[in-house]
């Protein structure tokens, strides 16, 4: 029995040797098919059942469910005060390293997680993450399936319908703009927004269910990503004149710049002042300390990112992380390992700024009431259970609470980098208001009347 | 990724090699019960439907050798149904008294009792079958009829009431016996419906024993057995409850082997017995139905267990002839063996199941390669079983029932033609993986409770969150169904 024993072991070692087709620790690196993409996110669901959940926001055009793997401590609950965040990747289906990293992202965290690692114990205890490996798995299919090593420039990435999802969102920059010009809301611009979206014919199917998703779901912050450059990007992508490069500032240019640094600084290649660029006629001008403002690099108009910051109170990045699209399996630890530190290091960038909770004087939640900055032209709205969460770079602010039929308070703020300072509100009603004045009438009446002696 | 299944499979192909080595030095039946009765304990200790803890094996011997010296009691003082149902159960406080005294005349008899099951009860059996042996002093507690207890207070084992049920059963030739005592044990709530199951298959077993032993070339096709066969996937209770399903099919081909082997290898027939069926069905356990891993160790009958195994079949085929027979009888012994072992391994969790299986599986396709080599004949197109292997067309339903499966988890899978490759290529390895992290979440579940200073984790709580969790998810389509029933498999085994 022993010999037995002692030559299983060593068939099993001898395995897991074989087995490296590149694994960290328990991560095994390798591309994965809509299949494994889902057994993947099963395993870490199994292995972690207690802080994940595996849910879908919809279907592909070809029936694939767009999986998500949430992170929490409570998942499937939105903790009132506990920011949202997400990662969406391979929305361009050809552009593979985002889907594989958020995969051993998953693997990573749950690892972690187990194995003691405080920040990883301290972020999914206080923030709820949401992965989506990949927006368009019917894209990612016609890509890999393509015989080779060497992947074409556009197989792939549009959807099944040949719609390129990053340009198929409404297109909330130009009105914006307008609204600059000529005055007018300077936040959650889709009117109506489910009826919009669901008469909306030229939307596709994924470009839906994300929609519906950010709907759902009070995002603060979050990022896309895609490959093809190497870069962090950041609002807005669609320039302001209509011409093919213009810096183009959204009001939270500061916060966004700090947001992509955040980002690039963990990664040694995308930092890197000395990188060439990808190809060699590549016009990379605009980029510095690896990021970049996107209509400063080329305009791209219906662009999810600034989908997300206009309609919504979430603030998205796209993350260019290869230069590649679709590189060599064996190339795939090395992208998690550029990677790993700043996908981590960007999560936690949800716990800046001020945040807090607007409720009236009985202390019930305020939802949907306004959060304005001083001097930034971007409101932000509470949530159902009056919580809000507002990025702020470091620096002295006034930070308004208004809602409908309630008087407005402003408070004082010194915000550090990081974390967020709360700040809670408590609004009094323009009824409770009437009642005062009323009642300090009639107190001064009847002062008068008995000294009076009416 | 093609290139890493394939020298993985190369690997197990030297494993294997090396095993088969290896084994030819099977451990004789003294040297590996020792380690037995060492394993046996802690095995005791975790199963649920056990109560006493090591104490069990001895008490079992003593209980045997006790009744077996005990003076006769006639049966015909008993005249009403329910005090002899309950007789049964008391029966086994003598039993138990006279473990003392019985101890060390024991000891060589303990050896021999590899776990609960089985070959205990098929030893304690052959000796309680005298009718006049019953050994029952009726008188003694005749006051107190609802006690399960034994004079000295420690409640009865299910063994004890197994074996008392199936003798009480087997005399009667009524099956009735078995429902009464049962309901009686559930109404009192000593035992829960799960466990009543399981002792009906250890019953069932108990008593498929007594009549193997009793009446060799009987065939009788016992009610319960099939019943067990038909609920095998029932299985909740892990390698204990498993076990009893192996045994009525594989005595029956067992007679034939106890004709040639005589009774100085009956022992090691019953551990074999036990491996294999314990051994099996924890690796059943962790198999899906839909032949993801391939069918091998099916308990239909003996023979049968190694149709599985096409191409050592198709080796014994070939030696059909009458001057083959010896070598045909050997090299079916040998695979038997084999299979016990492995399953042994898997059982004390030497190995995993996963181990098992590969090992097995590439056993089969090392037999196909080394016949060609040896015997310069081939025995067919070699057969690995993957999710689509070709097995042997036998009239087995079960196979066409996993045949079925497997199409409509084909249905449910996504239709895109070009997932098939690399998707069939990962589906042996699928329930492996959810397997590992499953147990990674026990583990740490386990060192989570133990830091926090808590009790021990709600299992049971946990198995029904994940059963609803696993649920949703495939009505959600996250999961499929066939996934969700392998995970469902693995928690229930825990």
């Amino acid at each position: 029995m022993k010999h037995f024993l002692s030559v299983v072991l060593f068939g099993a070692a001898v395995v897991a040797l074989v087995s490296a087709a590149g694994t960290e620790g328990e991560i095994s690196f390798e591309y994965h098919r809509y299949e494994e993409l889902r057994k993947a996110l099963v395993s870490v669901w199994l292995q972690c059942p207690t802080i994940t959940r595996i849910y879908t926001i919809g279907e592909s055009f070809e029936g694939r469910e767009l999986l998500v793997l949430e992170m929490s401590d409570n998942p499937g609950t939105h903790e009132p005060g506990e920011p949202e965040f997400k990662y969406i990747a391979n929305m361009h289906g050809n552009e593979a390293v985002g889907r594989e990293l958020l995969i051993y992202l998953a693997q990573y965290l749950c690892n972690q997680y187990q194995q003691g690692n405080e920040t990883i114990i301290d972020l999914i205890h206080n923030t709820r993450i949401h992965l989506m490996p990949s927006m368009n798995p019917d894209g990612f299919e016609k890509a890999a399936s393509q015989p080779g090593e060497i992947k074409d420039w556009f197989v792939g990435r549009s959807n099944a319908q040949g719609v390129d999802l990053n340009r198929n969102f409404p297109d909330l920059d130009r009105i914006i703009y307008i609204n600059e010009r000529e005055g007018g809301a300077n936040n959650h611009l889709l009117q109506n927004m489910k009826k919009a979206v669901d008469e909306n014919t030229k939307l596709a199917p994924e470009t839906k269910a994300v929609i519906h998703w950010i709907m759902d779901i009070p995002f603060v912050l979050s990022a896309n990503l895609h490959g093809g450059d190497v870069v962090a990007n950041y609002p807005y992508d669609e320039t302001r004149t209509g011409s093919t490069h213009e810096y183009s500032a959204s009001p939270d240019d500061v916060m966004f710049k700090s947001l992509a640094k955040a980002y690039s600084i963990y990664n040694p290649v995308m930092s890197d002042p000395q990188r060439p660029p990808c190809r060699k006629n590549d016009d990379d001008s605009s980029f510095k300390d690896g990021i970049t403002n996107g209509g400063a690099w080329y305009s791209v108009p219906g662009g999810m990112q600034d989908f997300n910051y206009l309609s919504s109170n979430c603030f998205e990045i796209t993350l260019e992380l290869s230069c590649d699209k679709f590189p060599n399996e064996d190339t795939l630890k090395t992208y998690w390992e550029q990677n790993r530190n700043s996908l981590v290091n960007y999560i936690e960038q949800v716990h800046r700024g001020v945040k807090g909770f607007v409720r009236d004087l009985q202390g019930n939640p305020i939802s949907n009431a306004t959060i304005s900055v001083d001097g930034i032209e971007h409101d932000i709205t509470t949530a159902k259970d009056g919580d809000y969460w507002r990025l702020l770079a470091p620096g002295n602010y006034k930070v308004a609470a208004s809602a409908p039929g309630y008087l407005t308070v402003i408070k004082k703020v010194a915000v550090s980098y990081s974390p967020a300072t709360r700040v809670d509100f408590e609004l009094e009603s323009l009824m409770e208001r009437k009642e005062e004045e009323r009642e300090e009438l009639m107190d001064w009446w009847k002062m008068m009347s008995e000294t009076l002696n009416f | 990724m093609a290139s890493k299944s394939v020298s993985l499979f190369v690997l197990f192909q030297l494993l294997a090699l090396n095993v088969v080595i290896q084994t030819s030095a099977f451990p004789t039946p003294t040297a590996s019960a020792d380690d037995k009765t060492v394993y046996n304990r802690q095995l005791t200790e975790e199963r649920p439907v056990q109560e006493q803890i090591a104490e069990a094996d001895s008490v079992k011997a003593a209980v045997q050798s006790a009744e077996s010296k005990r003076p006769t009691a006639s049966k015909d003082t008993e005249s009403q149904q329910d005090l002899d149902d309950l007789t049964v159960l008391k029966s086994l406080a003598d039993g138990q008294k006279s473990k003392e005294a019985t101890v060390v005349p024991l000891k060589k008899e303990d050896q021999f009792v590899p776990d609960e099951s089985d070959s205990t009860k098929s030893r304690r059996l052959a000796e309680d079958y005298d009718s006049t042996k019953n050994g029952m002093d009726y008188g003694k507690y005749q006051d107190d009829p609802e006690s399960f207890r034994q004079v000295d207070g420690t409640p009865l084992t299910a063994e004890d009431i197994v074996q008392k049920i199936a003798n009480k059963i087997y005399e009667e030739d009524d099956r009735g016996v078995f429902d009464r005592i049962v309901s009686k044990l559930l109404k009192l709530g000593l035992i829960t419906d799960s466990q009543a199951d399981t002792l009906e298959y250890q019953v069932a077993e108990a008593l498929q024993d007594l009549i193997s032993k009793n009446a060799k070339n009987n065939e009788i096709e016992d009610i319960e057995s099939n019943d067990q066969e038909t609920r095998r996937e029932e299985d909740e209770q892990g390698s204990d409850a498993n076990a009893d399903t192996w045994e009525p099919p594989r005595s029956r081909y067992n007679e034939d082997e106890e004709d040639e082997e005589g009774d100085g290898d009956e022992i090691e027939d019953e551990v074999d017995r036990d491996v294999e069926e314990d051994g099996g069905d924890t690796a059943d356990d962790t198999w899906d139905k839909d032949t993801e891993e391939g069918n091998e160790v099916r308990p239909e009958d003996g023979l049968q267990d190694l149709q599985y195994f096409p191409n050592f079949y198709r080796l014994l085929r070939s030696l059909d002839s009458d001057q083959n027979t010896q070598e045909r009888e050997t090299l079916i012994t040998i695979m038997k063996t084999l299979i016990d072992f492995v399953k042994m391994m898997v059982k004390y969790g030497t190995i995993t199941p996963e181990e098992g299986v590969s090992y097995l599986e590439n056993l089969d396709a090392m037999i196909a390669m080394q016949t060609k080599n040896k015997l310069g004949k081939s025995l067919g197109p070699p057969d690995f079983s993957g999710p689509n292997g070709k097995n042997l067309d036998e009239d087995d339903n079960t196979k066409a029932e996993a045949a079925k499966m497997q199409k409509e988890y084909e249905n449910l899978k996504d239709s895109t033609k070009e997932e098939q490759p690399s998707t069939e290529t990962n589906q042996p390895g699928k329930s492996e993986t959810y397997l590992e992290a499953i147990r990674k979440n026990i583990e740490w579940l386990k060192k989570h409770s133990k830091e926090e200073g808590k009790d021990d984790y709600d299992l049971s709580k946990l198995k029904d969150f994940m059963d609803q969790q696993v649920d949703s998810y495939i009505e959600k389509g996250i999961i499929a169904k066939d996934e969700g029933d392998t995970i469902k498999r693995i928690y229930s085994s825990l």
